[in-house]
């Protein structure tokens, strides 16, 4: 029983962490049909930036909660211009091109990122100081939670709440359903269209800096591959839940974080990404359009 | 796509004609490379016809098919390792393991492909890197205790060939050569024929080539399988090139490149498919003392070919259906 609400309470921290990236994944798709493959390696770019500003000592008269939240904020203005210019410069003169074009083109940014990465903070592993977060560990039953765990589950939960509403009770937020369903329905009911597709490079990097900042302050550390293997997790979330449907996101990044953190506790952790696949495929077969996506027709 | 020309009934255009003669002249140009570079050329040319044959064989499912497969290098995989492990613990003769490893290659596409070839063409691409990703970590695992782990497998030697042992560089670099010639002859012929066209025809208009009595299914998996076959071909010649073969060499990263290679150079383009695994394999090798920077550049290039030309560098003729 203290082993199930243990790996409960994991399975939960790192979904949480899954569906704030997997939601940035999900909004691109509904939008623009695109997966866009950079997306990981700019949240892990968050990662690093928060990083930075932790410890490069340039606010060093802060104390730590205040750095704290400052590093957020940077990691997500910064991530969230990188993501303007990532659509600026690599998706949108693609915008009439063939659908592949643009995965290339994503690929491609995924492998600028990502190399950045490596040569600005070199290959090594970059370590996450430890005593940035109070060591608090509350015991529930007979597993343990600690302060990590309670901030990323609190604050994952916080944004997802907040961007749910924001989609379903305001006029951006119709606009971006919207658009998601029927693009050319949409403008012809007078919505901007391309604001739209600016203010979801905006949200799902802001989301995914906070997410990617997260997996750094929950492992204490970050390598730049890290947005390949994580990225590609928070896809497979989004595409359990229903690619391009927002509450679908939620859902798939905390049942896959559930599922990872049960399997790895079960089964053994080497062959943990070969369960999420086979757990993705045999979701596919049954439900090709995930759990909440709608059965809808290929568009001709 | 312009379908009221009927490509029988028109008169090869001037390029095509020099194409027809620059093709094999290159080929014939190529063979000279043992005599005239120094030997880490003569590796460098060998790799190139082995990816050229990988990349190619990619295209049957992504650019001729239509079919969004991101996981190729399983199949590549699967040849080089049936071919290891064939010879090395059951001592099997390295030519006789092409065959067996072409079959298995062959009958994993079909298997694997047979289920998800109804799944939406983003959902077959997320399906197929699954499929690499649990290859890797089989081989990295030592599935069944064969396949030597993260290291992999060491020691495979060239085949012997009428009583001549392929062993030097260069002697495997005509092996490569040569087999990558017969597998240009296969795709010409694969064009021209009723199972290319069906393929093209699958990937423009699935509902009216099932209207006309195509069994879409069938040919999608022929179309997987085939792809496969050729892909654990040059599998085989890539482990006795490298005379080593390791989970390393198959990831998802190396499925992105062959995926990049048919999309950069041209769907459904032979001469587009070769440009493009010269730009990702040899090009690289002319710029060695800039290597931190390559993957950075094919980011770049990878973008910038894309906006500039969304249809590959050499697209395929228009018309051709």
């Amino acid at each position: 029983m203290d082993f199930i609400l243990q790996q409960f309470i994991n399975g939960v921290t790192v979904g949480g962490i899954y569906a704030l990236i997997a939601l940035g994944y999900t909004m691109v798709y509904g939008v623009l049909k695109l997966i866009n493959f950079a997306h990981g390696d700019l949240c892990i770019l968050g990662a690093f930036i928060g990083l930075t500003t932790l410890t490069s000592g340039i606010f060093g008269g802060l104390s730590t909660p205040v750095l704290l939240i400052l590093a957020f904020l940077i990691a997500m203005i910064v991530i969230a211009v990188a993501g303007t210019l990532l659509d600026q410069f690599a998706y949108k003169p693609l915008r009439k091109a063939p659908r592949l074009s643009a995965v290339v083109s994503a690929l491609g940014a995924s492998m600028l990122i990502q190399n950045g990465i490596m040569l600005i903070w070199s290959p090594n592993v970059q370590v996450f100081p430890n005593d940035l977060l109070p060591n608090i560990t509350w015991q529930i039953g007979g597993a343990y939670l600690s302060f990590v765990q309670l901030l990323i589950i609190a604050g994952a939960f916080a944004l997802m709440a907040g961007l749910y509403f924001f989609v379903h009770h305001t006029r951006v937020g119709t606009a971006i359903r919207a658009t998601a369903i029927d693009q050319d329905a949409a403008r012809l009911m007078g919505v901007n269209v391309n604001r739209v597709i600016a203010m979801v490079f905006i949200i799902g990097p802001v989301l995914g800096a906070v997410g990617g900042l997260f997996i750094g302050l929950y492992y204490r550390q970050t390598y730049f591959t890290m947005g390949w293997s994580y990225g590609l997790s928070a896809f497979i979330a989004a595409i359990i839940g229903g690619i391009g449907n927002i509450p679908g996101a939620m859902l798939g990044g905390l049942l896959l974080g559930l599922f990872n953190a049960f399997a790895a506790g079960y089964v053994s952790s080497s062959w943990q990404d070969a369960i999420t696949f086979a757990l993705l495929i045999a979701i596919l077969l049954v439900r090709p359009t995930g759990l909440l996506g709608e059965r809808v027709a290929e568009k001709v | 796509m312009d379908k009221h020309i009927n490509p029988s009934t028109r008169a090869p255009s001037g390029t095509a004609r020099v194409l027809r003669l620059a093709g094999p002249a290159l080929w014939a140009l190529g063979l000279l490379i043992p005599q005239l570079l120094s030997p880490a050329w003569i590796t460098i040319g060998g790799i190139f016809a082995i990816y050229s044959i990988v990349a190619l064989s990619q295209d049957i499912v992504l650019g001729r098919a239509g079919m969004y497969d991101m996981g190729h290098a399983v199949f590549f995989g699967i040849g080089a390792y049936t071919c290891a492990i064939l010879s090395l613990f059951y001592n099997w003769p390295v030519l006789w393991t092409i065959p067996v490893a072409i079959l298995l290659a062959a009958a994993l596409g079909a298997i694997l492909s047979a289920p998800i070839v109804k799944l939406r063409g983003d959902y077959l691409l997320v399906v197929t890197i699954g499929f690499n990703a649990i290859f890797v970590l089989a081989m990295q695992n030592n599935l069944f205790g064969l396949t030597g782990g993260a290291d992999g497998l060491f020691g495979v030697s060239g085949p012997t060939l009428f009583g001549h042992m392929f062993g030097t560089q260069s002697d495997l670099f005509y092996l490569d050569w040569i087999v990558l010639a017969i597998v240009l002859w296969l795709m010409r012929n694969l064009d021209r024929s009723s199972l290319g066209r069906t393929f093209r025809y699958l990937k423009h208009d699935e509902l009216a080539a099932t209207t006309l009595g195509v069994n879409a299914r069938n040919y999608k998996v022929a179309a997987f399988a085939l792809s496969a076959g050729l892909a654990g071909l040059a599998g085989t010649l890539f482990a006795m090139q490298l005379s080593a073969v390791s989970p390393g060499s198959f990831r998802f990263t190396d499925s992105v490149v062959l995926f990049a290679i048919v999309l950069v150079g041209g769907q459904a383009s032979v001469p587009g498919v070769l440009l493009g695994t010269a730009m990702m394999f040899v090009v690289p090798q002319i710029f060695t003392e800039f290597a931190q920077y390559r993957y950075l550049a094919f980011g770049v290039a990878m973008i910038l070919v894309m906006i500039l030309r969304p249809q590959g560098i050499w697209p395929a003729r228009k018309g051709v259906i």
